[in-house]
């Protein structure tokens, strides 16, 4: 019985596939992470106010959701509602999290797949003819994003401006203009990387045969029917019809979600009542009715009309990743139009033991931080992780994916590229995923 | 210009400095980047002229890569706290978790758990260690290109434009998370805990500026940074005494405090390792 191991590059931390065949049979297909720090652990006995300090390093790309996540993990617990204008600026970093990933996944991690490189940093690919300078500008629309991050929330990894009650201060006009005009500047670029995403994604499904076939799934998001809200208080599951069958709050996880460890990867697993789900980018905008912001709503339409409602194959997460990044641009200049240096930035508020419940929609799935706190002190807390709601359906799609090149007696040699374009699609990210 | 190869091997981190790495975009032209999983498609470190190591050694695997990896390389960076000192997964280290921590390892068909995080330098040689949680772009790019000139102040106090006004002396620390933070006023000041004072230079103080005190991730300026961490200790509690009116005990329990813990030893022992001296030749 084979055994065919894949590291898998471009994406966050460390994993790899395994598949066990035999025959022209695909026995199993796992996804394993194969790392673990374990701050479920080591944060037992720290100071409950240091968590939004400590647990953004769970992960350098993700640390803005962290921060914001526990943040709202100990203001739910202390009872504290943070102002309007305390909730602008932690959407303004929310925002500027979800650019810096969405263009790092399209640009960095999967556009080579598409061009046929290993990376888009060769040389090869930055002097090529049909897309001159696409690796500097891929970067330059990330970077807006870690602007935004920093503009909002003093540095862009690890980020320090989000406090229990508020943010630390408001931003001045001057600075609001400034990050606007580039903002202005950068919409166009990333809009016109996206349009070259697009026309290349579908050259490919062309040359590959499939757009990635899996059954139609669950989807479990927390933004909402209407526009995309990424600092809701409710997460809602939609059956594999788009028909939504449940919504709950970030309390009522446990009797939601069914967990799994696994003994094959240091992440765990989800089910919802015993079925595969999937979160991130397809799953949220199977669940919006409207994006909200011009752009980003023709995007919508584009996809919507060309793929239906809801969708479901593999590769149609990636490109729901770039309607999300018009949005993020979009809605950010927005709110970036109005006056943000307020005074009443903070409210007061005075610490209690007890449990807390925090969640964001972070760039991969609601993301919930859930502490318990004793004398001051974290007695226990768990950090619940999209990317561990689609363990299973990762696992699921790459089974089908070696399906479709396990043959009798030979390998496609193709298998190895799918292999890489499913995981990347789902974007784990396995730093948060074993934390 | 020939172009220099480089590559970034990941240990157990959080990718933040690879993060912090692709801010920047100078490099593209003049070097080529090799081997970096997060952004590249390749399975060995090549031959390169700079390696750069991020993460702590955490697992069988991470020490195997370690050890494979520095052979093929010129020069070898040290980048962030956890490559240095282990970084947060060293807080598993601390004695009251360290039996929960373990009980982890028996998971089967993925690389084993170490014993103890530790830093890279425990098993290999280190040319160049670049400080910070994670070291800013500015500061990667000096490091790829030009370490010996790149100019910066000593501390992050001499970085950070609050002033320090002599006529407040606050008489208790205020927690992190207290949220109204004057513009302009030294933390300190205002009652936080800041270790900007002593803390090194080169990040420009990005945290201290967004009105959250330093909590030391660069390590030690170069002052204290072949001395043993009670000195810098010594030195913080130096500024309190001198600017407020807050107990000596109540600075030195916070100082030792996981948040600070974290960062304050990364240059010195912690968690009964025995750490080898660093030369401020070598710090960038």
């Amino acid at each position: 019985m084979p055994t065919l191991i894949f590291p898998i590059s471009r994406i966050e931390g460390h994993a790899q596939v395994v598949i066990d065949t035999h025959g022209d049979e695909v026995v199993s297909a796992h996804f394993q992470a194969t790392e673990f720090r374990g701050f479920d652990y080591f944060v037992q006995g720290i100071p409950a106010e240091q968590m939004p300090v400590i647990v953004p390093r769970i992960c350098g790309v993700c640390s803005t959701a962290h921060h914001v996540c526990s943040v709202k993990a100990l203001e739910s617990l202390y009872g504290v509602t943070p102002p309007p204008l305390a909730r602008r600026i932690r959407e303004l970093l929310l925002l500027g999290q979800l650019i810096q990933n969405q263009a790092t996944s399209l640009f960095i991690f999967t556009m080579p797949d598409r061009m046929g490189t290993d990376s888009i940093f060769e040389p090869e690919v930055s002097a090529s003819a049909s897309r001159p300078g696409i690796a500097v500008q891929s970067l330059q629309v990330r970077k807006a994003g870690t602007d935004l991050i920093s503009l909002a929330g003093g540095q862009f990894i690890h980020p320090v401006k989000a406090v229990v009650g508020g943010v630390t201060g408001g931003i001045s006009n001057q600075a609001t203009d400034e990050m606007r005009t580039k903002l202005n500047a950068i919409l166009p670029v990333a809009c016109e990387l996206f349009d070259h995403y697009w026309q290349s994604s579908l050259e490919m499904a062309e040359r590959i045969g499939t757009w990635g076939d899996d059954q139609p799934s669950h989807y479990i998001a927390s933004t909402g029917k209407s526009c995309m809200n990424l600092d809701s208080d409710t997460i809602c599951m939609l059956d594999e019809n788009g028909k939504q069958v449940d919504c709950f709050s970030p309390a009522e996880f446990q009797q939601k979600l069914t967990f799994i460890e696994s003994t094959y990867s240091y992440s765990d697993e989800t089910l919802y009542k015993g079925e595969i789900m999937r979160a991130n980018s397809l799953a949220r905008i199977n669940m919006s009715l409207r994006m909200g912001t011009p752009l980003a709503d023709q995007y919508l339409d584009r996809f919507q009309t060309t793929f239906g409602k809801p969708a479901h194959a593999i590769m149609l997460f990636d490109l729901s990743r770039g309607i999300e990044l018009v949005y993020a641009l979009e809605r950010a200049i927005e709110i970036l139009s109005e006056p943000l240096d307020g005074e009443e930035t903070s409210i007061p508020y005075t610490p209690r033991d007890g449990e807390g419940f925090g969640l964001v929609e972070a760039p991969r799935g609601p993301l919930i931080h859930h502490y318990s706190v004793e004398n001051g002190l974290i007695k226990s807390a768990k950090f619940i992780i999209p990317t561990v709601h689609n363990m299973q359906a990762i696992s699921r799609a790459l089974k089908v994916a070696a399906n479709r090149y396990v043959g009798n007696d030979q390998i496609d040699l193709e298998l190895e590229k799918a292999v890489g374009r499913v995981v990347r699609a789902f974007d784990p990210c396995i730093a948060c995923a074993t934390h | 210009m020939s172009t220099s190869r480089f590559a970034v091997l990941q240990l157990s981190g959080c990718a933040g400095c690879e993060v912090s790495l692709l801010n920047a975009s100078e490099w593209i032209d003049q070097y080529r980047l090799m081997y970096m999983p997060l952004v590249v498609s390749a399975y060995d470190v090549p031959d390169v002229d700079i390696l750069l190591i991020s993460g702590g050694v955490r697992t069988d695997q991470d020490l195997h890569h370690l050890r494979t990896a520095v052979k093929k390389a010129g020069k070898v960076v040290a980048v962030g706290t956890c490559a240095i000192s282990g970084g947060v997964a060293n807080l598993g280290d601390r004695d009251e978790v360290r039996d929960l921590f373990l009980s982890q390892s028996s998971r089967r068909h993925v690389p084993r758990l170490l014993p103890r995080c530790q830093p890279v330098d425990a098993v290999v040689d280190i040319d160049l260690y670049l400080p910070g949680c994670p070291p800013t772009s500015e500061l990667f790019m000096a490091a790829l290109f030009d370490p010996e000139g790149f100019q910066a102040s000593r501390s992050v106090c001499q970085e950070c434009g609050r002033l320090k006004d002599k006529s407040i002396r606050p008489d208790k620390l205020v927690g992190f998370q207290q949220g109204k933070v004057q513009e302009g006023l030294c933390l300190i000041n205002q009652g936080y805990l800041c270790v900007g004072s002593s803390t090194r230079g080169g990040c420009r103080a990005p945290c201290t500026r967004a009105g959250h005190p330093c909590v030391g991730c660069r390590g030690p300026s170069d002052f204290f940074i072949e001395k043993e961490s009670k000195e810098w200790l010594g030195s913080i509690q130096k500024v309190f005494e001198t600017m407020t009116d807050i107990p000596r005990d109540e600075i030195a329990q916070a100082l030792v405090s996981p948040q600070f813990a974290l960062f304050l030893f990364q240059f010195s022992d912690y968690a009964g390792g025995n750490r080898p001296l660093r030369h401020k030749e070598k710090v960038l």
